[in-house]
C-alpha cells in the first residue's frame, strides 16, 4: 500500500517515541534516534518495519525518535503513523491490531 | 456478580506511554484507561491503539481493567468499544449517562464486538458515568439496565456545571446525586465510584471527603493521581474489633461448614446473612490492607 | 500542569505571556519577530505560566520554561512534542529552531540536527524532508568531487544583467556553477517567477544549475533573532550563521570550493553580509566579491532600481538594467507588478 501524505504520532515524552512516516521509494528506510540505539535499535527497527508490513506499506521513509518506548507503545505509535499515512484512522484495521 | 474490591480507580491519560506503561505498579483496585477528556481530538486514534497494545502486553496485576470510551454520540466511540473488546477489557465506562437505554445501545455495540472477534458473549462489563441531573434521576434504571453492569460513577464537574453550581469544600451541592447514585447501585447489586478530586495540593480536603463517601457507603473514590491511593486505602482500612470479629465470623461459617449444618451460629445466636457478608468485606478489605497473616490472624502494627 | 492555546494578538494574552518571557530573558518582541506567529501555547498551573511555544511558519519560535518547573526536561519534552503534533496537524513536519548554543543539546536530545553553530546561536532542524534529502535532490556531476564548482545565492527579485555577469564570471572560472535562488515568496516577483526568470536568463550557459534554496538558504533578513540581546548586532549574526549553513551543509557534500558574492555599493546590511561570509567560508570556501556591473553609461545595476523603474512606468530604463528574457516577463506583466510594488506585496 502506498503512503498518501507525511504522518505523524507519538510524543517526545518518556517511554514513548516519535513517528514519521513519509513516502519513500526505496524499501523501508529508518533513521533511529535513540538514547538505547546499541543495545535496542535493531529490535526497535524490527517492530517498526513488521508493523509497517502488517498495514503492507513496503516503501517508506521513517524518522523515529525514540524516549525509551516498550514494543507496545513502538507498535502503537507505528500503527497510529500508518492510519494516518494512508489516510484510514477512521477504518482501524482489525487484522493489524 | 462477583464481589471484589473497588476503593480506588485510578485514571490513566490514554495517550500518555509513560503513565500507560506504569500504571499497574501503584496497586490500585481498579485502573481506568481514558480515552475520552484527557485525550485530545486529534489523539484519539493514536490512544486507543497505546491502550489496546498496553493491554495485550502489559501486567496489571490483580487490577480490574477499566476503559472510558468517548461518548455515544461521538465518531469515536464505535471503535474505542471495538478496539477495547478484542483487547480484552473488563469493564468499557460510558461517560455522560441520561438512560437505560444508553447502556443498551452501548451493550449492543459491545455485543457485536464479542462476535466479530470470537469473544465469549456476556464476557466484558459496562458501568455508566452520571455526569448530569438527568443521569442522576435516572439512575435506578440505567444501575438495573443490563446484566453486564457493574457499577455506577459519579462525575462531579459536567455534573455541577449541568446544577449551575461548581464543586464546593463542603460537598453540599453533590449530596443528591451521591446518595441517589449510592441508593441505585446497591438496590441494583452493583459497586458505586465517587468523583475524582483535583486539587493535589489539598490533602486534607481530599481526606475529608474520602472519609465521608466512606460513610456513606461508596465502593471507592475516582483519583487522578497515584499517591491518592494510599490515602483511600487508609481510611478503608477496617479496625482491630471489625477485623476479630469478622475473623470470629468466618470461624463459625467454617465451623458449621465442618458440621454440615446450615445455620451459623456464634455466642449462642444466629449469625444472618449481611452478617456474613459484611464480615467478608471486612477480610477482604482486612486482606488488602495486610492487616492479617498467612494464618488468618489480625496483625499487630 | 495544563496546556491550552493562547491567542497572543489579544492585548491581554500577549501582555502576560511577554512578562513571563521577560523574566525567562527574552526581550525582543517586535513586529518583524512575532507577526509570523500561527499558534501560541502555554503550560500552566492555576492561571500562572509556567512554559510557552509558539509555531510560526515552520519555524518553532519563544520557547520558555520557568526555572521553577519541577522536571525541566521532561517538560521540555512534551512542550516540543506538542509544537511539533500541532504543526503536524497544519501539515507542517519539517521544522526548525533558532536559539542560543547552550540550549543545542536539548534540541538535539528530541530529534533536532544542528546545521550551523556560532557564538551567539545556533539553527537546527528536525523532521522530513531534512537538509540530506536536500542534498540528494539536486542535480550531481560526474567526478564531482575532483571538479572546481562554485555556488552562487541570490534572490534576483528580478534577474538583470548584474545578475547574470555574476554568473558568466563564475561559469568561466569554474567547472560547474550552482545557482541557489531563495525559496522565500517575501519579495514582489514570487519564487517560480525569479526561478524561470534566472533559468531563462542562463540557458546558453551549460555548466550553470539553477537550483531552488528552499529553507537552506534564508534570505537573511528573515532569520529570527529575537533571544538576542538588544545590543548585539543581528545581521552580524544572521550572516554568520548563514555562512556556517552554507559551509557546513551545502559546500562540502556538493564540493562548492568557490563563492561568488556581488560587491554592494549601495547598503551597509550587505556590506556586512559580505564581510562576515569573506571571515566564515575560508580556507574551505574561497570568497570571491565581484564589482557590479555597469550599464553603458557607468550607472551601476540592481534589483532595486529595476523594481524603482517599474513603479515610476519607465519601460526604456527597465530595458537598460535586464536582459531580453527578464523584459519580456516584466513587460507581459506591466500592470501587474506595478500593482503589486503600490502594494507592497508580496512585499
Amino acid at each position: 500500500m502506498d503512503i498518501k501524505k507525511t504522518a505523524l504520532a507519538g510524543t517526545l515524552e518518556s517511554s514513548d517515541i516519535q513517528i514519521t512516516l513519509s513516502q519513500g521509494s526505496n524499501g523501508i528506510n529508518i533513521d533511529l534516534d535513540s538514547s538505547v540505539e546499541k543495545l535496542y535499535g535493531d529490535q526497535i527497527r524490527k517492530v517498526i518495519t513488521d508493523t509497517l508490513s502488517a498495514y503492507g506499506i513496503d516503501n517508506a521513509n521513517v524518522k523515529a525518535v525514540d524516549k525509551g518506548a516498550l514494543d507496545c507503545v513502538i507498535k502503537a505509535r507505528t500503527m497510529a503513523a500508518a492510519q494516518r499515512a494512508l489516510d484510514t484512522v477512521d477504518q482501524p484495521d482489525w487484522e493489524v491490531f | 456478580m462477583e464481589e471484589r474490591l473497588r476503593r480506588t480507580m485510578m485514571f490513566v491519560p490514554g495517550n500518555n506511554a509513560g503513565m500507560v506503561k506504569d500504571a499497574g505498579i501503584y496497586g490500585a483496585d481498579s485502573i481506568m484507561f481514558d480515552l475520552e477528556d484527557s485525550v485530545s481530538m486529534a489523539e484519539k486514534d493514536a490512544a486507543r491503539m497505546l491502550v489496546y497494545q498496553a493491554l495485550q502486553t502489559q501486567d496489571y496485576g490483580d487490577s480490574e481493567l477499566v476503559v472510558r470510551v468517548n461518548g455515544i454520540d461521538t465518531p469515536f466511540f464505535k471503535n474505542d468499544v471495538f478496539a477495547m473488546v478484542k483487547a480484552g477489557i473488563q469493564v468499557v465506562r460510558l461517560p455522560k449517562v441520561e438512560s437505560a437505554q444508553m447502556m443498551l445501545d452501548l451493550v449492543k455495540v459491545v455485543e457485536e464486538a464479542e462476535n466479530k472477534f470470537g469473544i465469549k458473549p456476556g464476557t466484558t462489563h459496562v458501568m455508566a458515568a452520571i455526569e448530569s441531573a438527568k443521569g442522576v434521576l435516572n439512575a435506578p434504571e440505567i444501575a438495573a439496565s443490563t446484566d453486564r453492569m457493574i457499577g455506577l460513577a459519579l462525575s462531579a464537574e459536567d455534573y455541577t456545571t449541568d446544577m449551575k453550581t461548581h464543586r464546593y469544600p463542603d460537598g453540599a451541592e453533590l449530596e443528591f446525586a451521591r446518595n441517589m447514585i449510592l441508593h441505585a447501585a446497591r438496590a441494583a447489586g452493583i459497586a458505586a465510584f465517587d468523583t475524582v478530586f483535583t486539587n493535589m495540593n489539598d490533602v486534607e480536603g481530599f481526606k475529608r471527603e474520602t472519609e465521608h463517601i466512606h460513610e456513606l457507603g461508596f465502593d471507592g473514590k475516582s483519583l487522578v493521581n497515584p499517591r491518592q491511593i494510599d490515602w483511600v486505602n487508609k481510611i478503608y482500612e477496617p479496625t482491630k474489633k471489625e477485623i476479630e470479629n469478622a475473623l470470629d465470623v468466618e470461624a463459625a461459617i467454617e465451623e458449621a461448614h465442618q458440621k454440615g449444618s446450615g445455620v451459623i451460629s456464634m455466642n449462642g445466636q444466629m449469625v444472618d446473612r449481611p452478617v456474613v457478608l459484611r464480615a467478608q468485606r471486612v477480610i477482604r478489605l482486612a486482606k488488602a490492607s495486610n492487616l492479617i497473616n498467612e494464618e488468618g490472624e489480625y496483625i499487630e502494627k | 500542569m495544563q496546556v491550552r492555546e493562547i491567542n497572543i494578538h489579544l492585548k491581554r494574552n500577549f501582555t502576560k505571556w511577554k512578562k513571563f518571557l521577560q523574566f525567562n530573558e527574552i526581550q525582543v518582541f517586535s513586529e518583524k519577530e512575532t507577526a509570523s506567529i500561527d499558534k501560541t501555547f502555554v503550560w500552566e498551573d492555576n492561571g500562572e505560566i509556567l512554559a510557552t511555544g509558539s509555531i510560526a511558519d515552520n519555524v518553532l519560535k519563544y520557547i520558555a520554561i520557568c526555572s521553577k518547573v519541577q522536571g525541566h526536561g521532561e517538560t521540555f519534552n512534551s512542550l516540543v512534542s506538542k509544537l511539533e503534533n500541532e504543526a503536524a496537524m497544519m501539515g507542517r513536519f519539517h521544522l526548525f529552531v533558532f536559539t542560543k548554543p547552550q540550549y543545542s543539546q536539548s534540541f538535539q536530545y528530541v530529534g533536532f540536527h544542528e546545521l550551523a553553530k556560532v557564538d551567539q546561536g545556533v539553527i537546527l532542524e528536525s523532521g522530513t524532508p531534512d537538509v540530506h534529502d536536500y542534498i540528494s535532490s539536486l542535480p550531481h556531476f560526474d567526478d564531482q568531487s575532483n571538479s572546481r564548482i562554485a555556488g552562487i545565492v541570490m534572490n534576483a527579485n528580478p534577474f538583470t544583467k548584474g545578475h547574470r555577469y555574476l554568473i558568466e564570471k563564475a561559469s568561466k572560472e569554474n567547472d560547474h556553477v550552482y545557482v541557489f535562488v531563495v525559496s522565500e515568496d517575501v519579495s514582489i516577483f514570487s519564487f517560480a517567477e525569479r526561478y524561470e526568470l534566472v533559468k531563462a536568463g542562463t540557458r546558453d550557459l551549460p555548466n550553470v544549475t539553477i537550483v531552488p534554496g528552499k529553507e537552506y538558504m534564508v534570505s537573511y533578513a528573515t532569520f529570527p533573532a529575537y533571544f538576542l540581546k538588544d545590543d548585539q548586532n543581528v545581521g552580524r549574526f544572521q550572516a554568520s550563521l548563514d555562512g556556517t549553513l552554507f559551509k557546513e551543509q551545502i559546500a562540502k557534500p556538493l564540493n562548492i570550493t568557490r563563492r561568488y558574492l556581488g560587491k554592494e555599493p549601495y547598503s551597509k546590511t550587505t556590506d556586512v553580509y559580505n564581510e562576515e561570509l569573506s571571515r566564515v567560508l575560508p580556507p574551505d570556501v574561497e570568497v570571491k566579491i565581484i564589482d557590479r556591473k555597469q550599464a553603458e553609461d557607468q550607472d551601476i545595476i540592481s534589483a532595486t532600481k529595476v523594481r524603482a523603474a517599474i513603479a515610476n512606468d519607465n519601460i526604456a530604463l527597465v530595458k537598460k538594467y535586464v536582459p531580453d528574457t527578464t523584459l519580456e516577463f516584466i513587460k507581459n506583466n506591466w500592470s501587474e507588478l506595478q500593482t503589486r510594488i503600490k502594494e507592497g506585496s508580496i512585499k
